[in-house]
């Protein structure tokens, strides 16, 4: 009897432990999956100098540059109810065209779990087109005729690209290191960095951010940067040979850099705040314009 | 229907060039006698009664509010609301504002047209005295033409901030922190540039600076009306 009872209890305990074992058994890949997220994984052969583009609301966009004819794409979702879709165009053969889009298929889905995040290896002279709306945006090496990149706050990066490249986003930050051809870059409220750049032309514009150019300016070269209230700092070797037009309305001109002053018409702004010069022998020209933040000049 | 070979006949031609009338409820008996006889121009008439009927069952989408923004700056610039008559009056009555090009980039080129030209008439200074008297006048033309084209892109800011007011609360809050952010920043540079143009009315920056905001801001207001995240 004593027995009996003994396994009787034996059996009761065992089986609810034992359901608990199994339930967990069960939820334990469940919340790895969950933790881990949706991961696509896609190869695709490209003709030479394809077209790409990224359309994606939230999350991390990486591309870089590489020796195949392929563009292979790894794709990360935080929840299953975001989906990823991919166009190649042609539909058959190596890819002219190749379109990745993020689709939210429950509106319900907000914040994070609208995440998705890029990463692209893509052909070297592959022509970009990225909008990523609240996600940061890095590119490197890339030698296509043009790319564009536009974020709305997320921060862009583009290294050691040489084609005309477009660049803006209206809150993030954008550093552009090493670029070769035609640059644009805009921001309203995010910091413009420029490091080393090589190209023979460059515009940039932000409202309340800070500008840093570091580097020289070659032969021939047209710069134009322009800040609102923000301060602005130029950074480059003594063997910069450049023409300045530097001009700001509220701020200051703090310049370190020897000049030979241009005799300048007379304009509205008082001299205080503008300075037309050459540097050397004025091979490059770079406008210098801040409404009300400060702007210096200084020798590397 | 593969591998039948098909012989196009003078009806087959007649169909084709009533079919569209028929379409629209034109009275045209031949169109589906033809297609009660022809097999394919059968599949024609029946593909196409198929579309029509199905496109009658969408519901109505209202267009963006970008839409509406941009109708009302082009009507704006065409004089299609009453306006006080003043001196700009004429500006408006010009018939090459009749083209359908957008108001914002009209106005925008006009006003960086004027900027350009205007720039250049900078007087060459002989004396103190007579430089007091040359600035004033293209100072003068150039805060004229200024306001003439700063008048119609601040309209068509207006029209986009009435339809991003109504978009705002649709965005996820930290994109919506991000546009609010960028706006404030460019009202902030427009009262500036406003408060300098009063003290200082020649003040070549400020105008640069004041058009140069709204531009951006007209650009950041587009951009907010037509971002779609992802859905």
């Amino acid at each position: 009897m004593a027995d009996r009872q003994q396994q009787r209890t034996r059996k009761t305990t065992a089986l609810p432990f034992g359901l608990g074992i199994f339930l967990c058994s069960m939820a334990l890949p469940g919340m790895l999956a969950a933790a881990e997220g949706n991961r696509t994984e896609k190869t695709i052969e490209v003709a030479p100098n394809p077209r790409v583009t990224v359309s994606n609301a939230r999350g991390q966009i990486v591309v870089r540059g590489w020796d195949k004819q392929q563009v292979h794409v790894v794709c990360s979702v935080l929840s299953p109810r975001v989906e990823v879709d991919s166009e190649v165009l042609p539909p058959g053969g190596p890819a002219d065209k190749v379109h990745f889009s993020t689709h939210i298929l429950d509106p319900l889905v907000s914040g994070k779990d609208q995440t998705a995040d890029y990463s692209l290896d893509v052909p070297m002279g592959t022509d970009l087109e990225i909008r990523d709306t609240q996600g940061s945006v890095k590119v490197d090496k890339l030698q296509g005729d043009d790319a564009t990149v536009e974020t709305v706050g997320g921060a862009i990066v583009v290294s050691d690209f040489t084609g005309h490249l477009f660049v803006r986003s209206i809150g993030g930050n954008i550093d552009l290191i090493r670029a070769a051809g035609r640059v644009e870059a805009y921001s309203i409220t995010g910091d413009l960095h420029f490091v080393f750049p090589t190209t023979s032309k460059l515009r940039a514009t932000t409202t309340s951010g800070r500008i840093l150019f570091e580097g020289d300016f070659p032969d021939g070269g047209d710069y134009s940067l322009s800040d609102y209230s923000g301060d602005m700092e130029i950074i480059c070797p003594p063997s910069a040979s450049f023409e300045l037009n530097a001009k700001t309305d509220r701020g200051k001109l703090e310049n370190q850099m020897p000049m030979t002053i241009r005799h300048q018409p007379a304009t509205p702004i008082s001299s205080a705040n503008s300075l037309f010069g050459t540097h050397l022998t004025g091979k490059a020209t770079v406008n210098l314009k801040s409404f009300s933040g400060t702007i210096r000049i200084r020798q590397r | 229907m593969e591998g039948t070979p098909r012989y196009r006949t003078a009806e087959c031609d007649r169909f084709e060039l009533e079919l569209e009338a028929y379409l629209e409820d034109e009275i045209s008996p031949t169109v589906p006698a033809h297609a009660r006889e022809c097999v394919f121009c059968k599949v024609v008439f029946e593909d196409l009664t198929a579309l029509r009927r199905a496109a009658r069952g969408l519901a109505l989408e209202e267009p963006s509010p970008v839409v509406w923004a941009n109708i009302r700056a082009q009507l704006s610039a065409e004089g299609a609301f009453a306006e006080k008559a003043g001196v700009w009056s004429w500006f408006w009555q010009l018939d090459f504002l009749r083209r359908p090009a957008p108001a914002a980039a009209f106005v925008c080129m006009v006003a960086l047209g004027c900027w350009l030209t205007a720039a250049r008439n900078y007087p060459q200074p002989e004396t103190a005295g007579s430089l007091a008297a040359s600035t004033s006048e293209p100072t003068v033309v150039r805060s004229m033409a200024f306001a003439g084209g700063a008048l119609g892109l601040e309209k068509a800011v207006r029209g986009l901030e009435a339809a991003f007011k109504v978009r705002e609360s649709k965005l996820a809050p930290d994109v919506k922190a991000t546009y609010e952010n960028s706006l404030n920043s460019l009202d902030a540079s427009i009262r500036e540039c406003n408060d300098s143009l009063q003290r200082e009315p020649g003040n070549s920056l400020a105008h640069e600076y004041l058009f140069a905001a709204y531009s951006q801001k007209a650009e950041v207001l587009s951009s907010a009306l037509e971002i779609d995240e992802g859905r």
